[in-house]
């Protein structure tokens, strides 16, 4: 009989990710513990030096630790692995300074100040009377960035399952906690959590086929066995659509992201900052570490696939973002038609290709964590101003904002000298490498429409009279002011002196199999 | 073992249409139970024993408990509407569903003609349990912990959602009576109508000694619709009479 | 029984479940159906693992297991809160989102 042999666990490695679950446990106990005036700033507190700390523990991991698999086997320390995981938590921090403004809402920050209260009921008044706060988003906010980080590490099928689900329960609860328009929010909570809990389970369905072609569920010892095949297997391709599918759904790519526009207009917008920025960096950088490490030998197959998806992301994004009257749901599309550009570098399977979604996901998510930030502030009494129609005017009442959003909206739209355009020219680069030329046609086509839209919106803000209903602008605290200018100022600053970051993720995109 | 997985698969799959097509929430759920048990007995039928009884355990004694659980909360009548949402959706969605099934049938049909066995793999730490707690606490130590997590997770989003904290004082007997009695409105019973008068009608108003009426004994709606009855002035006088005045034996006579 | 059996009813089971996700509107039977669809899954791991002589496919079936249960609370205390402030469950009645 063999004693149970214990794993060798390398710490420091490791530390991102405990630090982060760590404090979120100690922002459990703080709920209990603490007295109800003293939670908010010490949960701020935590929160915050968390994501720091785990942040540099990230630099100090990146410069220190040999590349290889740890704990086991069960994460890979690796190159897209840690710049995936530094970028998470740069998002996920600015994230959190937006999420911690509690002056734009004159009610409180962007939550519901006690969830299981009615909405429009009694206590729903006297909650908001007393100015009580649900502070138990913090440590569900740290859950997930732990999940994430987990996610884009992951080195068997097991791990990258746990993650997933890390990460999607605090979302699918913090989805459903707005403070305005309850019943809405609610919705899209539900519709997140049948939709995110399907895409699981067809992932896991895809897993479990895979582990039964290759008898292992780690990842090299997939890629081993799909090298070793001489024949097409049914069983390995019918395991990489399933696995597509599931990943696909969490990206929001067409036809899988039908639930995208509803919940992102549903959701307390902080959140869907968040989501739409560290979530989908962390769904496209599970998907790259799938479709190259263990699925790597069957790029002929999932190829094609990729190219159509991509296409249809793109144009159908675009278009239908054209047609939204409403900003959260314009930016939502907006989302979706960016993930169809992610996707063409994905398509392009090489390391090019994987350099170029790395700068692509730095770009695009620094740039829509602003634009939801700007969101936040543009405000009418009953709560944020999300009809188009009333953002008529706002440059004349607010010209810094109407022109932080124009860069953000001009970076969307890929025009030089933003962040916008290196990264679009970076995959379309890598496509026409890889001899994917049609999609990059389909690229352009999808680009110009979505330029015409964003072009719109500035016109909107700058050169329409403002109608009566116009919205106004909050002034933020600092906190808000901070999360918004880091994105605008990255934005610019990576499009104009893109090198030194072009050249870091060029140097980190290389996976560890 | 042949006919024991047939008799089985037939079983699952028949709970499963059954939880497809059941109007009712309830009877869906326990169709489901059937299947997950069915799935029990397959995994033991495996050399899979822990994970057979887990099954038992977690999902039709806990989880399935739990769907029953807000299936009541909620009520168990509420039937779900058969009527199609979007045109054509449901053709639509069975044909999709049906082609998914065949497609992965013929995908895996015959994909895995072997079986190794589990014989060696359980032998090796000496046993089902022993082998899975080698690997759960050794290979995936990183996974079972990131799973506290989940729980962790899990049992704060149900407090949120579900814990109402007390946000009034609570209503105990006393601070209710003394509500009653702050709020100004006749704490105690209203006097009943007729009391003291000729007519013993509901529209006459009670008297108080000092003869003058009393309108709190009328009911409400007759005092809104405005057919309330006036007492005479020589009424008021004979009962005056008759009460202070009067002899005591007449004082009830007058019915 | 040979392994092929076991993955062709896993299947069955899966696509009934996806099924119930795309045909039923009553928010509850739709997340059973996705609960078939993980149970399907986890038969999937147990037959292999069975067929290639490891236990790692039983170790994720557990782990599904628990992932599961701890899915099931978030999920069903999402749909009472629903009930609560509308007084249905139906996936249909979500008025204020536009399918």
């Amino acid at each position: 009989m063999t004693p149970i042999s214990v794993v060798d666990i390398d710490y420091v490695a490791l530390a991102p990710v405990i630090i982060v679950l760590v404090a979120a446990v100690i922002g459990v106990l703080l709920e209990a513990f603490l007295p109800e005036a003293a939670r908010r700033s010490g949960q701020l507190l935590l929160t915050g030096s968390a994501v720091a700390l785990a942040f540099l523990t990230v630099l100090i991991v990146a410069a220190s630790r040999p590349f290889g698999p740890i704990a086991g086997g069960s994460l890979m320390l690796d190159g897209p692995g840690l710049f995936l995981q530094g970028l998470i938590l740069l998002t996920s921090g600015t994230a959190i300074l937006i999420m911690a403004d509690r002056r734009v809402d004159p009610g409180g920050d962007a939550f519901a100040g006690r969830v299981s209260t009615l909405p429009g009921g009694e206590e729903e008044r006297e909650v908001s009377r007393r100015g009580l706060m649900q502070t138990e988003v913090w440590p569900l906010m740290l859950f997930c960035i732990g999940g994430l980080l987990l996610f884009v590490t992951s080195n068997d099928l097991l791990t990258l399952f746990i993650a997933l689900e890390i990460l999607s329960l605090p979302l699918y609860l913090l989805v459903g906690m707005a403070r305005r328009r309850r019943l809405l929010s609610q919705e899209a909570a539900l519709k997140y959590f049948l939709m995110g809990a399907l895409a699981s389970a067809i992932l896991l369905f895809g897993s479990a086929l895979a582990y039964a072609y290759a008898g292992t569920i780690e990842f090299a010892g997939i890629a081993e066995r799909i090298s070793e095949r001489t024949t097409a297997n049914t069983l390995v391709i019918a395991a990489v659509a399933l696995i597509l599918v599931g990943l696909l759904f969490k990206i929001g790519a067409v036809p899988f992201g039908q639930w995208v526009p509803d919940v992102y207009q549903g959701a307390p917008t902080p959140v869907t900052g968040f989501m739409a920025a560290a979530v989908k960096v962390a769904a496209v950088g599970a998907l790259l570490r799938v479709l190259y490490v263990p699925f790597g030998g069957m790029r002929w197959e999932w190829e094609p696939v990729l190219w159509i998806v991509a296409s249809l992301t793109m144009l159908i994004g675009s278009l239908v973002a054209l047609a939204q009257s409403d900003i959260k749901r314009m930016l939502a599309y907006s989302s979706i038609a960016n993930a169809g550009f992610i996707l063409i570098g994905v398509a392009a399977a090489d390391q090019v290709g994987l350099s170029s979604v790395l700068f692509y996901l730095l770009a695009y998510s620094v740039a829509t964590l602003a634009a939801f930030g700007i969101v936040t502030m543009v405000r009418v009494p009953t709560g944020e101003a999300t009809s188009l129609e009333q953002w008529a005017g706002i440059g004349r009442r607010s010209p810094l904002l109407a022109t932080a959003f124009s860069l953000i909206l001009l970076s969307f739209a890929g025009i030089p000298l933003t962040a916008g355009f290196i990264a679009k020219f970076g995959v379309f680069t890598a496509a026409i490498t890889a001899g994917a030329l049609p999609l990059v046609i389909v690229g352009i086509v999808a680009s110009a429409i979505a330029a015409a839209l964003y072009v719109r919106i500035i016109v909107r803000m700058y050169f329409t009279d403002p109608v009566s209903a116009s919205a106004g602008v909050a002034s933020p605290s600092p906190l808000t002011v901070a999360g918004v200018g880091l994105g605008v100022a990255l934005t610019v600053i990576l499009g104009v002196f893109p090198q030194p970051v072009l050249n870091l993720v060029e140097q980190t995109s290389i996976f560890v199999r | 073992m042949t006919f024991l997985f047939w008799i089985l698969a037939t079983l699952s799959v028949i709970g499963g249409l059954g939880m497809l097509l059941s109007r009712k929430a309830v009877h869906s759920a326990l169709w489901l139970a059937l299947t997950m048990m069915c799935l029990a007995v397959l995994y033991v039928a495996q050399s899979a024993v822990f994970l057979g009884t887990v099954q038992v355990i977690v999902y039709t004694g806990a989880v399935m408990m739990l769907f029953l659980f807000v299936l009541m909360l909620i009520g168990v009548s509420a039937a779900d509407s058969l009527r199609e949402s979007i045109r054509g959706q449901r053709p639509v969605a069975v044909l999709v569903a049906v082609a998914l099934g065949a497609t992965l049938i013929a995908a895996v049909g015959n994909a895995l003609d072997f079986s190794v066995g589990l014989q060696a793999a359980n032998a090796e730490y000496g046993g089902n349990v022993q082998g899975l707690a080698a690997l759960m606490f050794g290979r995936y130590l990183i996974a079972f912990e990131a799973t506290a997590a989940l729980l962790i997770t899990a049992a704060l989003g149900a407090t949120i959602l579900a814990h109402r904290e007390r946000l009034f004082p609570r209503q105990d007997q006393r601070t209710r009576s003394v509500e009653r009695f702050r709020s100004g409105v006749h704490p105690g019973q209203r006097p009943s109508p007729g009391v003291y008068a000729r007519h013993n009608a509901v529209d006459v108003p009670a008297l108080l000694p000092d003869g003058s009426a009393v309108p709190d004994s009328i009911p409400g709606p007759l005092r809104a619709r405005g057919t309330v009855r006036e007492i005479d002035a020589t009424a008021t006088e004979e009962v005056l009479d008759r009460l202070v005045g009067g002899a005591a034996s007449d004082t009830g006579g007058e019915r | 029984m040979s392994p092929d059996a076991y993955l062709s009813l896993a299947s069955i089971l899966f696509a009934i479940g996806a099924a119930g996700v795309l045909l039923r509107r009553n928010a509850i039977i739709a997340f059973m159906s996705i609960e078939l669809m993980l149970n399907a899954a986890n038969l999937a791991f147990v037959t292999a693992a069975r067929a290639w002589g490891n236990l790692d496919g039983q170790v994720v079936a557990f782990f599904v297991m628990v992932v599961a249960a701890a899915e099931v609370v978030v999920g069903l205390a999402i749909i009472m809160t629903i009930f609560r402030s509308r007084q249905s469950t139906s996936v249909d009645e979500t008025s204020l989102l536009r399918w």
